[in-house]
């Protein structure tokens, strides 16, 4: 009794730690949920508000393309561009940039004599223009030409030509000779950005900038006149593509007036806005979401998180489980060799106390008749050797498990083997009834000393679970096939299906009448540990109050 | 004492070659394919008893006089300054010389000095006006032929300058245009050559006393260069024409009608670079015309005796008189082969003897250089396309890397001679292919025509050709070809680039031209007719956009895909180095492999050194890159 209660409470101890892990990593799994819940939270709202500049800066690509390297391209050509030439280019332009509205093309001229209405004149420098044109996708064939002969009249602006005149003047005016000025510089004075408009003159060489500038103070002889291309780019913000990159979180991206902030907007959108720069510095992006589609683009970013986390709680879970099952293996195992100790002890017991009581009888008898002393040798006899034989079944069987003993093969005959194996149980058990029957072979190669172990086992099993009335034992051997098959059939009381898996394992024994002493459940275990050692196989048949069979595979070597 | 020379160099090139067949070619460090002499311009006096030369120390330049027949050597000046425009002998005791001045690129002052280094004194310090010598021969004995701007900054005058005092008195007065003069064998100026940057026009005059008249105006695809009034017959002078040819030719030209009269040398595949007449014979002592090599042509019998000794002395190289005495007895010679930027020497026609002066360039060892042969191959439209091909020492001529090397242009040919750039580059391994594409001078009118807006199309083509004859003769390994050059070359290597990148590995353009455009733009507009001129061989931008684009590197940045290599001069004030920095710019946002390298004008030599090594080692670092590694 105290026994089990020692039991019992190292299981409760066990189930109660396990108890506390789960609830432990469950409140761990609810809190982490919560964590993951919030950051996917605050990730999207700030994603709001950063991600515009990506959206930004993704969309007007084209126009940074346009502005760094198109407009450069306008002073390769030095000056030299003509209608034809310009309407090419600007061809190339409005195909590949939809924000390009109109350009007009000012064929310009710097020189020392004055333009009358259609250029700036200061002092001796006079920049004019020769020939304006036109170019857009819906300016009609007769329309090109806007100034110069045979022009149309047109309302068109000219006055964007006399702003960056009026610049390039200052700083040839302004300009240091003695210094060449940087490309950023001259990139700055050579063009100018507007509200919705960029004007570019093809920058000069340095060389020439210097003559520019003489040419202020005086009228030079050669009389030289510079070609100077004017291009002013008409730009339409709304033709700009807008690159939504998260059209998850945009819900929808417009280009609006940099004043435009809607007063119903309600509380059921979030709205962001960011400033278009350059010469669109008058519009924005402006972003709208509805809160529910925010709210989608949350749990969109959330459930993955989620996913993961639940993952590693079901491991964490799968962990204990396989913990708990564990240790509740090994907790029978104890529980197994317990037993054992306790029927081996009881096992020794007996001889141990035959013997002591036939000690105490010959030390107390005052003198001890001839049939007493043949009684007593007899006695002491027995018992020692039942000990010997308990002793190296249990050496043999340690052996065996630690693959200690070497296989030690010799002829079998088969006939002569079996019948000395009846001989010797007969002798034991006069009411044992030992039958047998070899077919196909006589001979074979094996190791006679674990095939005897072997074979008293099963002789000793048959006998000792059967009724009185019905013991008795069939051997049959048989070669099938290269194998040797030993079949062992009784008409015992047999095993419970229920039992028929466990009958191999160490320390073992059904509970049933039969075993209640002399027994310690390595009979079986032991002979499935013989087999495998002889690299064979043994499986069993049974039928409650049948009978059993074993049937033990055996490789046949001649 | 040249053939024990010649003996002991064979033995031990036979030495070398037994001890390690597979030699390494050494490599050479880059300065040394650049080190200039430290001695020159060489003159003698007229009496041929002297020699003088500059000669640099501790970095300032001596004039020194030599006695030819003493021996001793006197050091004349002290010159602070490296650059003297020139100095002459006026007498057998007195020499002239210019010391430039510091800060200014043109004002300089003349001095006249005794042989022996004393009495120098002042001619003339204007300080606003350049002087520049026609003639280096006394007039008079106390007159020099002189061109100068001191009446107007921009057209220059000839003057009579006195020597003795520096008087200067005008001998011809220039309308506007004239360029050169050409004087009698007496002294007396009779002709002049004006231009208009278009055309040339011949200018003539009977004697000093008349005006001077218009006899021959020709466009600049004709050349005619007089060479020298002749001596006998009376207004007529020699020149080299092809007015009515499409090779150069020497001829006789009536002065009076302009007409030619005469012809001395003319033959339909040679062409005519350089005529030589003497004053002493009153003759015409040889022609040389130039095919792979320049090669002479005599026409008199006593200038063939007298060169034929001289050439015996130096066989295998190119040789050129630089100056004589009165007597043509003494001549300073300068000689140059493929291998050696080659030496001056002191021939003595009298003795048959030569001496050597100096070396060109000590450093370069002719053993080390490898030969320039010359090549050629029809192009697919029938052009004979002629080159050279420079193959590196040590290894068979098979499979190996190739640089293509256009020279500049227009109107510029590649010639048989020492050259740095193709030696450092064989040096290193690469075989140099230089081949002269249509348009080049030197091969006719017609050739030199059919070059003319063609860049970027059958120039091109002309190049590709050669490399794919040099990798059909299985030298050229097709797979590690590059393309470099200056100038318009580089402009050749660039377009190569955008055109035909899988000819060539990888494209160098040094201080190339990127843009016909800002090439056109860099003459000034009032040049109106110099302006026509380029409007021809390179292109009309009024006209011709769409081709001049096209054969505009700038413009097609996007469609390079192999490594490039552009120096450029951005401070250079003549181009727009916003072209070069932009295409930069543009390929780098391309992520395409670009290196680029600003040069600076540097006044100083040794950073002028240092600079070189680095743009050097810069191109060696690409070539290695994109040509080694298989």
């Amino acid at each position: 009794m105290a026994m089990e209660s020692v039991k019992e409470s190292g299981y409760r101890k066990n189930f109660s730690l396990i108890v506390a892990f789960i609830g432990l990593i469950s409140v761990l799994f609810v809190l982490s949920l919560f964590l993951a819940f919030n950051f996917s939270k605050k990730k999207i709202e700030g994603d709001f508000i950063s991600a515009k500049t990506n959206v930004l800066e993704e969309s007007i690509k084209p126009y940074n393309d346009f502005f760094s390297n198109k407009l450069p391209e306008i002073s390769y050509y030095n000056g030299f561009l003509d209608s034809a030439t310009a309407a090419k280019f600007v061809d190339t332009i409005l195909l590949k940039y939809p924000f390009v509205k109109k350009v007009v093309f000012f064929d310009a001229e710097v020189r020392n004599m004055r333009y009358e209405d259609n250029g700036l004149n200061v002092g001796e420098f006079s920049v004019g223009m020769k020939n304006a044109y036109q170019f857009g996708t819906y300016i009609p064939e007769d329309s090109v030409k806007i100034f110069g002969p045979n022009a149309v009249q047109s309302n068109a602006t000219l006055e964007s030509f006399n702003e960056l005149a009026l610049k390039l003047y200052t700083f040839v005016n302004k300009l240091d000779t003695a210094r060449t000025p940087t490309q950023e510089e001259l990139f700055n004075i050579f063009s100018n950005i507007k509200h919705n408009r960029i004007d570019y003159f093809n920058i000069p060489r340095f060389e020439d900038l210097k003559i520019y500038k003489q040419m202020i103070t005086k009228k030079l002889p050669s009389e030289p006149v510079y070609q100077q291309d004017m291009l002013s780019f008409e730009l339409d913000p709304m033709k700009i593509k807008i690159k939504n990159n998260r059209p998850l979180l945009y819900q929808s991206v417009r280009i609006e007036p940099i004043t435009y902030d809607p007063l119903e907007t309600s509380s059921e959108y979030e709205t962001g806005e960011i400033t278009l720069g350059g010469p669109f510095s008058a519009y924005k992006l402006y972003f709208i979401s509805a809160k529910s589609f925010i709210k989608k683009e949350i749990f969109g970013y959330f459930f993955p998180i989620a996913a993961l986390i639940l993952i590693f709680y079901g491991l964490l879970l799968l962990v204990a489980f396989l913990i708990y099952r564990n240790l509740n293996i090994n907790h029978k195992m104890f529980k197994l060799q317990y037993d054992f100790l306790t029927n081996l002890t009881h096992e020794f017991k007996t001889p141990v106390s035959v013997i002591k009581i036939a000690g105490n009888n010959i030390k107390s008898a005052a003198s001890i008749s001839e049939r007493e002393q043949k009684l007593y040798g007899k006695i002491l006899d027995e018992e020692a050797d039942k000990l010997n034989g308990l002793m190296n079944k249990l050496l043999a069987f340690t052996q065996i498990e630690n693959k200690a003993i070497k296989l030690n093969e010799d002829r079998v005959d088969m006939v002569e083997f079996i019948e000395s194996t009846i001989d010797v149980h007969q002798l034991k058990h006069p009411d044992f009834k030992l039958t047998y029957e070899v077919t196909d072979f006589t001979h074979f190669i094996t190791d006679p000393v674990l095939l005897g172990s072997l074979f008293d086992n099963l002789a000793e099993n048959a006998y000792k679970y059967s009724p009185p009335n019905r013991k008795q034992l069939h051997i049959t051997a048989r070669l099938i096939k290269d194998k040797v098959v030993l079949r062992f059939k009784d008409a015992g009381i047999g095993i419970p299906a229920s039992e028929i898996n466990n009958i191999f394992k160490k320390f073992y024994r059904i509970q049933n009448q039969y075993n209640q002493a002399g027994s310690v459940g390595l009979g079986l275990a032991f002979c499935k540990e013989l087999v495998n050692f002889m690299k064979g196989e043994i499986s069993v048949r049974s039928v409650v109050d049948k009978g059993t069979e074993f049937k033990i595979v055996l490789p046949f070597n001649q | 004492m040249i053939a024990v020379k010649k003996y002991v160099w064979l033995l031990l090139v036979v030495a070398l070659l037994a001890c390690n067949r597979d030699a390494q070619v050494r490599e050479i460090p880059v300065n040394d394919f650049f080190k200039t002499q430290d001695r020159a311009l060489y003159r003698l006096s007229p009496n041929g008893k002297y020699l003088s030369y500059l000669t640099l120390k501790d970095k300032k330049q001596h004039l020194v006089v030599e006695d030819l027949e003493k021996g001793s050597i006197t050091e004349i000046s002290k010159l602070e300054e490296r650059n003297i425009n020139f100095y002459c002998w006026v007498s057998n005791d007195e020499l002239i010389y210019y010391k430039e001045k510091e800060g200014s690129r043109f004002q300089t002052d003349l001095y006249i000095v005794n042989k022996n280094g004393t009495q120098e004194r002042v001619l003339s310090n204007d300080g606003k006006s350049k002087v520049r010598l026609l003639e280096d021969q006394l007039i008079e004995d106390k007159f020099l032929l002189v061109s100068s701007n001191k009446r107007d900054s921009t057209v220059f005058d000839v003057y009579k300058l006195n020597v003795r005092d520096g008087q200067m008195i005008v001998a011809a007065k220039n309308p506007g245009n004239f360029t050169d003069w050409l004087t009698d064998s007496k002294g007396k100026l009779r002709m002049a050559i004006s231009t208009d940057g278009v055309n040339e026009s011949v200018w003539y005059r009977e004697n000093e006393a008349r005006p001077f008249q218009k006899i021959i105006t020709n466009n600049f695809k004709t050349t005619l260069w007089p060479v020298a009034f002749s001596e006998n017959k009376p207004n007529t002078i020699y020149a080299i024409s092809n007015v009515n040819r499409d090779k150069n030719a020497l001829v006789e030209i009536d002065c009076i009608t302009g007409k030619e009269k005469n012809v001395l040398f003319a033959e339909d595949t040679l062409n005519v670079v350089e005529a030589q007449y003497s004053k002493r014979r009153g003759k015409m002592d040889f022609v040389v015309y130039e095919t792979w090599k320049k090669e002479k042509h005599y026409l008199s019998d006593d200038a063939k005796k007298l060169y034929q000794g001289l050439e015996k002395l130096i066989p295998d190289a190119e040789s050129k008189i630089i100056h004589q005495d009165k007597n043509e007895q003494h001549f300073i010679v300068r000689t140059f082969t493929d291998r050696s930027p080659g030496a001056y020497y002191l021939y003595n026609s009298g003795s048959n003897s030569l001496k050597k002066l100096s070396d060109i360039n000590p450093s370069i060892k002719e053993d080390e250089m490898c030969e320039m042969k010359p090549i050629s191959y029809i192009t697919n439209d029938g052009f004979k396309i002629n080159g050279y091909l420079t193959l590196p020492l040590g290894v068979q001529p098979e499979n190996l890397p190739v640089v293509v090397m256009p020279h500049n242009g227009p109107g510029q040919r590649n010639s048989w001679g020492f050259n740095a750039d193709v030696q450092f580059l064989a040096n290193r391994g690469y075989a140099v292919l230089q081949v002269n594409y249509r348009g080049s001078t030197g091969y006719g009118k017609e050739f030199y025509a059919a070059g003319f807006k063609q860049w970027g199309q059958k120039i091109q083509q002309d190049v590709d050709a050669g490399v794919h004859w040099l990798i059909k003769q299985k030298i050229a390994d097709p797979q590690r070809v590059a393309i470099y050059g200056y100038g318009f070359g580089g402009l050749i290597a660039i377009n190569s680039a955008v055109n035909n990148n899988k000819l060539y590995k990888c494209a160098g353009s040094s201080t190339g031209i990127l843009n016909l455009f800002s090439y056109l733009k860099a003459i000034p507009p009032f040049l109106t007719s110099n302006l026509q001129m380029y409007y021809e061989i390179v292109g009309n931008p009024d006209k011709d956009a769409e081709y001049m684009r096209q054969a505009s590197p700038v413009f097609h940045a996007d469609k390079i895909n192999i490594p490039v290599f552009i120096t450029q001069n951005s401070k250079d004030p003549r181009i727009n180095g916003n072209d070069a920095v932009q295409f930069v710019k543009e390929l780098k946002k391309l992520n395409l492999p670009v290196t680029y390298m600003e040069k600076e004008d540097s006044k100083s030599p040794l950073n002028r050194e240092e600079a070189r090594k680095k743009s050097y080692a810069a191109l060696e670092l690409f070539l290695q890159g994109n040509l080694k590694k298989r």
